[in-house]
């Protein structure tokens, strides 16, 4: 156990436990929140940034119970985005009756692809309907994606975060953005591409 | 794109795909900000300070600890790894002579025969309910008399506790100062103490006990 070993001037472990998590805190916040943000709407719900603070700050509690038994070998990055996935998959569930509502609405609007007279307000409502489609994609599918192309993970790193292989967070991504691609294909003709 | 690249999945387009998933939008920095400060000042709560510091005496060294909340660990004889390892993991340590210098001082007024009683304050959140109420009783003992693991069991009003008595006594974290030194066996022998028989029986003869 880390807290047990001495460093060379043979003050114990103990010190360091903090300084490495007030580290990782450093390096990490800002990413973690902007994950957690990002799947739980910040950008399209007001409520979305508020939760966001709340599950950070849950996840960062959980992360510092268990970090004595973190093996210092791990990834670190990878192990933070595990904690506050299940986090955030816990706050999803309790939301779960306004999550339904919103794939209900999505789907409406997906099967009345009705492009407005003005480009403008048509392009406004494709990327309703796209973002529609993004929040109702399952979570492992959103976590995938979010994770690849908006915070940089590798497979590996998404895979040890969902806690599957890494055919499986391939998979994830992979099938997340077939159905991404098949909104752009019916809702977005030109405007985006 | 053919439906054979689609398949294969996104390594072949990744910019497009990241503006599809980009919709999903990033926070404003302020709001980063305002959590981040948010984990910070949690963290400053919930990982607090502990000052240590050391000092010789005759039966030994000495290590202290301080929280907050007052004095939270005691012991004699041992090493500086072995003390800091037994303090809170989850804590900051930190060794700072002139923080701990009022507790330290009133050890060795004790030491010197000019002190038989401690004042201070005592931090006892790492002890059990049970501990706590066994460890704030015999303080009570005045120094130079001894009392039995079954007077202590009394004095609680668990008389048929005196085992569980004898497990609170050895796992003090706050010697000398709760004279766990001065509870004995109910035939007069010195049992056992955390840092060793041979520093309870110097304590006691220190402290003038008919031992």
């Amino acid at each position: 156990m880390t807290i047990q070993r001495t460093d060379s001037t043979g003050r114990a472990m103990a010190h360091d436990t903090v300084g490495r998590f007030e580290d990782l805190i450093e390096r990490h916040h800002d990413e973690i929140y902007a994950y957690v943000w990002r799947m739980l709407d910040g950008g399209y719900r007001d409520e979305g940034a508020l939760e966001a603070a709340d599950i950070v700050q849950d996840a960062f509690e959980r992360a510092y119970r268990a970090f004595p038994r973190l093996h210092p070998d791990s990834n670190v990055r990878a192990w933070l985005y595990k904690i506050a996935t299940n986090c955030t998959y816990t706050a999803l569930k309790r939301h779960r009756p306004q999550t339904r509502l919103d794939a209900n609405d999505s789907e409406e609007r997906l099967g009345d692809p009705n492009p407005g007279p003005e480009q403008s307000v048509a392009y406004a409502e494709d990327v309703s309907a796209m973002h529609a489609s993004i929040s109702a994609l399952p979570p492992n599918q959103r976590a995938a994606l979010v994770m690849r192309y908006l915070q940089g993970l590798d497979y590996g790193e998404i895979a040890a975060a969902l806690g599957s292989s890494e055919e499986s967070a391939r998979a994830n991504v992979s099938h997340g953005l077939r159905r991404l691609r098949a909104t752009l294909a019916a809702g977005i003709p030109e405007s985006v591409e | 794109m053919n439906e054979q690249a689609q398949s294969q999945g996104m390594d072949n387009q990744p910019d497009e795909d990241q503006n599809i998933v980009t919709l999903i939008g990033t926070p404003n920095p302020g709001v980063v900000r305002g959590s981040r400060r948010r984990i910070n000042e949690w963290f400053e709560k919930t990982a607090p300070v502990i000052t240590w510091d050391t000092f010789d005496s005759p039966l030994g060294r000495v290590y202290i600890a301080i929280t907050e909340q007052g004095l939270s660990n005691v012991e004699i004889g041992t090493s500086e790894s072995e003390f800091l390892s037994r303090l809170d993991p989850m804590a900051r340590t930190e060794r700072n002579t002139s923080v701990v210098a009022p507790f330290t001082r009133q050890f060795r007024e004790y030491f010197d025969h000019a002190r038989s009683r401690f004042e201070m304050r005592l931090d006892f959140r790492k002890t059990t309910p049970f501990q706590q109420r066994v460890l704030e009783t015999i303080r009570a003992i005045p120094a130079g008399t001894v009392w039995t693991y079954g007077q202590v069991a009394k004095a609680i009003g668990e008389p048929t506790a005196s085992r569980a008595v004898g497990h609170a006594l050895g796992t003090n974290p706050l010697l000398i100062v709760v004279p766990c030194h001065r509870v004995i066996g109910n035939d007069g022998t010195l049992r056992g103490y955390k840092a060793g028989l041979e520093t309870k029986q110097k304590l006691l003869r220190l402290e003038g006990a008919p031992v």
